[in-house]
């Protein structure tokens, strides 16, 4: 296995975002593994040994932060990005049920979220008509502005 | 000593602030535009917080939510740098509002220099020296004409509201001036939000003399010599050296002493640089206080041996200078050369772009700041500076030789570059004399034409 044919996977891997990839050929094997927050992918390999079985190859998508809608080709989820830079909040109080949960329907003038700024409570609205498929901010954390709150299947 | 602070702004005075509080362990939150995800300052900073659109003003000059960043990035402090919002009273006074130091002067400090002829009037009260003219505003075309016969022409209109060439026109006579006079107020009220001008005796060809000051909040106040920053097109500086050929010691005292004084009439604190101009007479003249760190400030800074961005820091966070006028040792000599990304032989028209190949030269007395790398994207929303290149030695011919040398080594393709023009400067023999005057560089794109066609090869 040529270093290129690794590169060549390791692209592969990030461009279908898939976290480990494992393959066995001729008693090579290799083993790759990449997390998000590691820029580097682990890779190992290990040197063929006589009279080996051909090829096996599995693959593992990487685990998503929440549990998504899946089955959503690209084109079609929109998001709703942050306006400004403060911090977020997924309801009005600590008490109170968050203003929207995943397969919420949410029209333009619908508050999906509160971001808090220079101590000013500014309701965020969806500007768009649609169903939430996912919250992609954390509650109570900052968020920066373009940042992805919400992945909407728009209507 | 200060914890965390934010840095309002991107680019090579982004880069420059944040190692200055790597070297004092002060953790660094950056704020970017989506122009600048890939600028170096947001690579360099412990944190980086996107705060807007590319266009500046839907991002660096977002006060709310540079405040907003500075929150939720839990910071004590935050430092403007240059442009942008570091001469913005208001920005100022929100951050004291907030309880977040803004590292420089008092907000009241800027307003009452933002406000070019209060700063006069502050002036002249002082006893420092001003350029004759308006003893105010300047309301009609009528007292226009009266102040521009009463001081003598040839005279110049200035925006109240702002520096940096901006709403700015000479004339030579009555026609002119009518024109000038409401071409300047029609830019002024463009670039600063505020038509108000005043007028000014025209100097011409002068010597542009600054001279950097530091103070802390107890009061101490030193000044760190000046830089000759005479050379110009349209206002804007190219290249700054110090010390300024064209000063004797006794000049060089006669002017730090006023300096000093015009400073201390505001009651400045942190660094500022106080601007003269210089006739061939040997008689200067104040015409404005730069209440902000200046892109030329590494001049200095090689020839004191000061670091003038760790004092902006350490006066910030209540420290005392810690030394007086006499310990100010003045030890080298330099030049620094401003490299934009603009065609010099094509009426230094933009040029962003990628930078496809960069070699930074280096060696003894060589220092280059700058944010860009191979690769880069040089955005087009921002000001075209691509790098600065300080060059320094024991005497001004040796400071000179160096830059020429530096200059030869740096390669900087896929972008036109301002590099070819520093190279026929350095060549100059009146700039290599020390002569040269604001239109230095006028005369030397139209005089040396046949150079110019050789060197665009």
């Amino acid at each position: 296995m040529e270093l290129d044919q690794i590169q060549t996977i390791i692209t592969m891997m990030k461009e279908n975002d898939l976290a480990e990839f494992a393959m066995e050929e001729n008693g090579l094997k290799i083993h790759i593994k990449r997390s998000p927050e590691n820029a580097q992918p682990t890779v190992t390999v290990s040197a063929p040994a006589a009279g080996t079985p051909p090829a096996a190859l599995t693959a593992v998508a990487a685990a998503p932060a929440t549990a998504p809608i899946p089955d959503l080709p690209a084109e079609d989820v929109k998001h709703i990005t942050a306006p400004m830079v403060g911090t977020f909040y997924r309801a009005p109080s600590p008490e109170a049920r968050p203003y929207v949960e995943i397969g919420a329907a949410v029209e333009e003038d619908t508050v999906v979220c509160i971001i808090e700024a220079m101590k000013v409570m500014n309701e965020i609205k969806a500007e768009m008509k649609g169903v939430i498929t996912d919250v992609l901010a954390e509650n109570s954390k900052p968020v920066e502005f373009g940042q992805k709150l919400f992945a909407v299947k728009p209507r | 000593m200060f914890d965390k602070i934010l840095i309002a702004n991107r680019g090579e005075i982004a880069v420059r602030i944040i190692r200055a509080c790597k070297e004092l362990g002060i953790r660094t939150v950056a704020v970017y535009s989506k122009g600048d995800t890939d600028c170096l300052h947001v690579q360099l900073a412990d944190e980086a917080i996107c705060i807007g659109e590319a266009p500046s003003k839907e991002s660096y000059l977002k006060i709310d939510r540079i405040i907003s960043a500075a929150e939720v990035g839990d910071v004590e402090a935050i430092h403007p740098g240059y442009g942008f919002l570091a001469e913005n009273a208001h920005f100022a006074e929100v951050c004291e509002g907030c309880n977040i130091k803004f590292i420089g002067p008092p907000s009241s400090v800027i307003k009452a220099m933002g406000d070019k002829v209060a700063a006069r009037d502050a002036m002249r009260k002082a006893g420092v020296p001003v350029v004759p003219g308006s003893d105010g505003l300047v309301d009609s075309e009528g007292d226009a004409l009266k102040i521009a016969r009463k001081t003598g022409y040839p005279v110049i209109v200035k925006a109240a509201g702002g520096g940096g060439g901006c709403g700015m026109r000479v004339a030579h006579n009555d026609p002119s001036l009518v024109t000038g006079y409401h071409m300047a107020r029609a830019e002024a009220e463009r670039a600063f939000g505020n038509s108000a001008v005043y007028i000014e005796k025209y100097i011409e060809n002068p010597r542009h003399i600054e001279f950097q000051i530091l103070a802390d909040r107890k009061g101490n106040m030193v000044h760190l010599g000046e830089r000759d920053c005479s050379l110009q097109r349209r206002h804007q500086k190219l290249l700054e050296e110090s010390p300024s050929p064209a000063l004797t010691n006794d000049l060089r005292k006669k002017m730090g002493k006023m300096a000093i004084k015009a400073a201390q009439a505001v009651k400045y604190v942190n660094a500022g640089t106080v601007e003269f101009l210089l006739n061939p007479d040997g008689e200067f003249y104040f015409i404005e206080m730069n209440t902000r760190v200046q892109v030329e400030h590494p001049v200095t800074e090689e020839v004191t041996g000061i670091d003038i961005v760790e004092e902006q820091l350490r006066i910030a966070a209540g420290e005392e200078l810690g030394y007086s006028q006499k310990d100010v040792q003045f030890t080298k000599a330099a030049i620094e050369c401003r490299i934009n990304a603009e065609d010099p032989f094509n009426n230094f028209q933009s040029s962003p772009g990628r930078i496809e190949f960069l070699h930074v030269p280096g060696g003894h007395g060589v220092r280059v700041d700058t944010h860009v790398y191979g690769g880069y994207v040089i955005p087009p929303h921002y000001d075209s500076l691509v790098a600065k290149l300080i060059c320094y030695g024991r005497d001004r011919r040796m400071a000179m030789d160096r830059m020429s040398r530096a200059l030869d080594e740096f390669i900087i393709r896929g972008i036109k570059t301002t590099l070819p023009l520093h190279q026929l400067i350095l060549k100059d023999p009146n700039f290599r004399r020390g002569r040269y005057g604001t239109s230095f560089i006028d005369r030397l794109l139209i005089d040396r034409q046949p150079l110019v066609s050789s060197a665009k090869k």
